[in-house]
């Protein structure tokens, strides 16, 4: 097998107020791969990705293409590492979405041309052309997480991690951003609780629960077992539902009690 | 927003950022630097603004507003210099001698002081009213202000409205549960709260954004597009207004004596 892309060991983290939120987490991403990372509210999912990118200092090892997390190293983990944030809004600091497209990549230190052509790229690949002179502010919610997905892409990272990319987004919004997802050829990890989002873009699912995995699988067969999803705080995805509803004693939403 | 008409077409919404800032700053500088009481040097002044402000085509009514809005601070200095300068009495109060006096002295310094306000105030908000407030940011950064400022400039214009709307979504819920009414001590502390609730916020935005700076590789060093050249028409636009208030300057050390 290849070596994996993103590599987490024993990863553990406590709040300063003492609540465990990583209670040693070890998973691995290999090139190329899908992966959803779902879990309830409060399972250490938004967490994980902080301590990933070096933002909270874990105990445990993390090694992202290849380099080690360290706080000497934590500028080359985020180069390879491309984080899109729940809140398009913080992502798009600049008063234009070329600007902010260009912000990644000029600070590679790549040269005028280079950046211009990625730029351009990356608009291109999440559907905005012709948005580069528009102000972030006065796009609409889903306009703003493509841009924020440009973004990082114009990095060309080793691996997109997206947290929570569906929120807040209506259901037109939700399948372009889906489509979209399902045109992207890097190594890509989505944070969600939004189960269909998971099946229709991830072939595997890592579930987290109380700061720990407690399943890792294909998306499919991890999902689809009732038992396990109510266990968790999780219900089985809409397209995975037979007659019986989504539960495991067959409550559907609208089943009766 | 601040430049509301900034993008409209006239000859001097495409004269370059950075001869119109020159040209704001040597037009302040005359303006302040003519001898006190002489109007016929501020004249002049007035007639380039006014043409100026013909070509810009931009409306009168948002002129005088935007004036409005910046003038109560100016106008309470300029109320009291009446009362304040010492000179020929022109009118007291009680009229048998009494404690408010108003000098000839006092009434020509206010008129000096309230027009040079006005002028000033005017040549700034044309250069707004023409200038689009991404190419004002290129325009100081061609000028050499310091990129630490320009960035927190653009950071700052790219976040205001979106701290104006939060408070707007808090007013609106505080007015839907109160309905406007509710004791007066009341509303004033919901009021404090929202300024409260707001700064943090904001403070909690900040770190967001720096984050989502970081994990593209931010260090401290801004690699901003370099501004674009100028051409020959801001040269000539910024060079012709510069000298003008150079001459008017000299004209008043010596023609005057």
């Amino acid at each position: 097998m290849a070596e994996a892309v993103v590599e987490l060991q024993n990863v553990r983290y406590r709040y300063p107020t003492g609540a465990e939120a990583l209670a040693g987490v070890t998973l691995a991403v290999q090139p190329g791969e899908r992966v959803a990372l779902a879990g309830p509210n409060g399972a250490g999912k938004s967490t994980l990705v902080l301590a990933m990118a070096g933002f909270l200092w874990a105990d445990g090892t993390i090694r992202v293409a290849g380099h080690t997390l360290t706080r000497g190293s934590a500028r080359d983990v985020r180069r390879h590492l491309g984080l899109v944030f729940q809140d398009a809004e913080d992502q798009l600091f600049m008063p234009r979405v070329r600007d902010d497209v260009a912000f990644g990549p000029a600070t590679m230190g790549l040269d005028e041309a280079e950046v211009e052509a990625r730029v351009r790229a990356a608009l291109s690949a999440v559907g905005l052309e012709g948005f580069a002179d528009r102000a972030p502010y006065h796009l609409s919610v889903g306009e703003k997480r493509r841009a924020a997905l440009a973004t990082v892409l114009a990095m060309r990272p080793h691996v997109l991690v997206l947290d929570e990319p569906s929120a807040d987004l209506d259901p037109r919004g939700r399948r372009a951003l889906i489509d979209l997802l399902r045109t992207i050829e890097s190594t890509l990890i989505v944070i969600t609780h939004d189960l269909d989002l998971a099946l229709e873009t991830c072939e595997r699912t890592i579930v987290l629960d109380a700061g720990r995995v407690v399943g890792d699988g294909p998306t499919a067969e991890l999902l689809g077992n009732p038992a396990f999803t109510d266990a968790h705080g999780l219900e089985v995805p809409h397209a995975l539902r037979g007659q019986g509803g989504g539960r495991a004693d067959g409550r559907g939403l609208h089943g009766k009690e | 927003m601040l430049d509301h008409f900034a993008n409209r077409s006239t000859p001097v919404h495409r004269l370059g950022a950075a001869a119109k800032t020159v040209s704001l700053v040597a037009v302040i500088l005359a303006t302040v630097l003519v001898t006190r009481g002489r109007f016929l040097l501020l004249a002049p002044v007035a007639m380039g603004l006014a043409a100026y402000h013909a070509i810009s085509r931009t409306p009168l009514r948002y002129a005088v507003r935007r004036l409005a809005v910046v003038s109560p601070l100016a106008l309470a200095v300029v109320a009291l210099f009446p009362f304040l300068e010492p000179g020929e009495v022109v009118w007291r109060w009680p009229a048998t001698g009494g404690g408010l006096v108003v000098t000839r002295e006092g009434l020509l310094r206010a008129g000096d002081l309230l027009a040079r306000f006005v002028l000033c105030s005017w040549a700034s908000l044309l250069l707004l009213a023409t200038t689009q407030f991404q190419d004002l940011l290129q325009g100081l950064a061609r000028l050499h202000v310091p990129r630490v400022f320009v960035t927190q400039l653009a950071i700052l214009y790219r976040y205001l409205w979106v701290v104006i709307d939060e408070a707007m979504r808090m007013r609106m819920a505080r007015i839907a549960r109160d309905g406007g009414l509710g004791p007066r001590s009341l509303r004033f502390r919901s009021r404090a709260g929202v300024v409260g609730v707001l700064f943090l916020r904001s403070w909690d935005r900040a770190e967001r954004i720096y984050r989502a700076m970081a994990a593209r590789g931010f260090d401290g060093t801004l690699h901003t597009p370099r501004p674009g050249r100028l051409r020959p028409v801001d040269w000539v636009f910024g060079a012709a207004v510069t000298a003008a208030a150079v001459a008017l300057v000299l004209g008043d050390r010596f023609l005057y004596g």
